[in-house]
């Protein structure tokens, strides 16, 4: 269920970021309107402080102010590149604060936990979170654990590889199988 | 076929894991190769995919502002979130911008995505619509209600106008008496001293003192008596000085008094013509008679020496 280029969203939100390379300020705070709430739930869940997550989110949002020009649509959707972006940063900040390993162990932890679908997401919003849920829960847990650890908690492979005591090239296979599956599984619900 | 090793590192690349030489290497292999290329786009496309695992959490609206106030733009006010159940009055011309832009990206869609589009974009238009009316009403009636507290402000204040003016014209009114209250109280006040004047000179009391010894034929002895301001001048004539020991003594008979009350001890250097000023040691209500004694040095309370003048 990636959001594909020809996707009519992403079609929307490129011609959102082409405005923003031109000044357009009415578009950035549309692109924002469409994709806060999902990067600053990301950056949240990555930096578990609002304050931090805002801050993340702060960053995030002015690197695409000033670099909408440098987007290229050939090479991803826009929020996908928002994402990584935003993921970018928080990392920048797990790194330069060095509070990794108190924020792995949460991550670590909540592996696996129900979430709360209570909250006041736009339907659209929660059709997608929950197509990533299911499919997420449709891959092995190892491999689920291994993704979230490296996506959320920032950790690279050998890191992963030393925190579960598994070898690297165990980790590596669980990341890329784990990810190839949840590709699949996307795929199949578009 | 990508062999894994290079999925592998493709996968790090995308995650950040590299350092700069491996990043420059790994970006160039990756556009250098179209098979690699699409295996790196649907990779990222599924790492951004997780994001939505992350529970969405509404965002501070006034991020944008910040940004755009730090980058030293102008701000427009902050538009709403969609979680967002305020809406200001002055996002209209903002939301109908954004749903404009909307509108044309729709126009531009194929038939099939443009439905589903439409539909989205017209509820959201709809909510946008929905909420902004009810703004408008919530502001139209706070107009409302500022527009009767204004009123009755109004007419609180022009009944304070109209008090005030009363009380200043009453004011002014009471100036008026006052100035002429105080204008006839001089006017009084004069005429009383006229007539005080014209009293006085008809009240004051003018006595001849007789001599009483042979001794004192040749001497002369005349009170004039104030009897408003209660006191009197004596004048005395060809009165030798007293004897050692002794002084003269002027008396005022005062008939509610049962003795004479004494009007002090005169000074007689010699027999020359003497004026003095005399004030009795008690009140006196009216003087009938006036009597001069030779008393013991200093005086006495009452007469005990001999009366040598006296007259009415």
């Amino acid at each position: 269920m990636t959001r594909l280029a020809d996707d009519p969203e992403s079609k929307f939100e490129v011609s959102l970021i082409s405005r923003i390379a031109d000044g357009d300020e009415s578009a950035f705070a549309a692109l924002y309107q469409r994709l806060s709430s999902s990067l600053y739930g990301l950056a949240y869940r990555m930096m578990n402080d609002a304050k931090e997550a805002e801050d993340v989110l702060q960053e995030g949002f002015t690197y695409i102010w000033r670099r909408a020009g440098s987007y290229d649509p050939t090479r991803s959707t826009p929020f996908a590149w928002a994402v990584m972006i935003v993921r970018n940063k928080a990392i920048d900040r797990l790194r330069v604060r060095q509070r990794g390993e108190r924020l792995r162990e949460r991550v670590e932890q909540s592996v696996g936990q129900e979430r709360d679908e209570s909250s006041a997401e736009e339907p659209a919003l929660r059709e997608r979170s929950a197509i990533v849920r299911s499919a997420l829960e449709q891959i092995p847990r190892e491999q689920r654990e291994a993704l979230e650890l490296a996506f959320f908690g920032g950790l690279t492979h050998e890191e992963i590889a030393d925190r579960l005591t598994t070898p690297l090239g165990t980790i590596k296979a669980r990341i890329r199988r784990g990810l190839l599956k949840l590709r699949e599984f996307l795929h199949e619900e578009i | 076929m990508i062999d894994e090793q290079t999925q592998d590192l493709v996968l790090q690349y995308l995650l950040g894991e590299l350092d700069a030489s491996q990043t420059e290497r790994v970006r160039a292999q990756i556009e250098s190769d179209q098979e690699l290329r699409n295996f790196a786009i649907e990779m990222e496309e599924t790492l951004a995919s997780l994001a939505y695992a992350a529970k969405p959490v509404a965002a501070p609206p006034d991020i944008p502002q910040r940004i755009l106030r730090a980058e030293g733009r102008s701000v427009q006010p902050t538009p709403k979130t969609s979680r967002s159940k305020v809406v200001a009055a002055n996002l209209l011309p903002w939301a109908l911008a954004a749903c404009l832009a909307i509108a044309c990206v729709i126009l531009g869609l194929d038939r099939e995505s443009e439905r589903n589009g439409f539909s989205r974009q017209l509820a959201a238009l709809r909510a946008t619509h929905a909420e902004t009316a009810l703004a408008l009403a919530q502001l139209q009636q706070r107009s409302t209600e500022l527009e009767k507290q204004l009123q009755a402000l109004q007419e609180k204040d022009a009944e304070a106008q109209t008090e005030l003016a009363t009380l200043k014209q009453k004011a002014a009114q009471d100036e008026q008496a006052v100035a002429a209250l105080t204008q006839k109280d001089a006017d009084s006040q004069k005429e009383l001293a006229a007539l005080r004047q014209k009293n006085l000179l008809s009240e004051v009391k003018i006595a001849t003192l007789k001599a009483q010894v042979a001794k004192f034929q040749q001497a002369n002895a005349v009170v004039v008596w104030d009897p408003y301001q209660r006191n009197g001048v004596l004048q005395l004539e060809k009165l030798p000085p007293p004897a050692p020991g002794k002084d003269y003594q002027l008396w005022v008979i005062d008939p509610s008094n049962p003795l004479p009350v004494s009007a002090g001890v005169l000074s007689v250097p010699s027999a020359g013509l003497i004026r003095t000023s005399f004030h009795p040691a008690q009140p006196v209500q009216s003087a009938s008679a006036f009597a001069i004694s030779l008393e013991k040095s200093g005086g006495s309370m009452k007469p005990e020496g001999q009366i040598i003048f006296i007259g009415k």
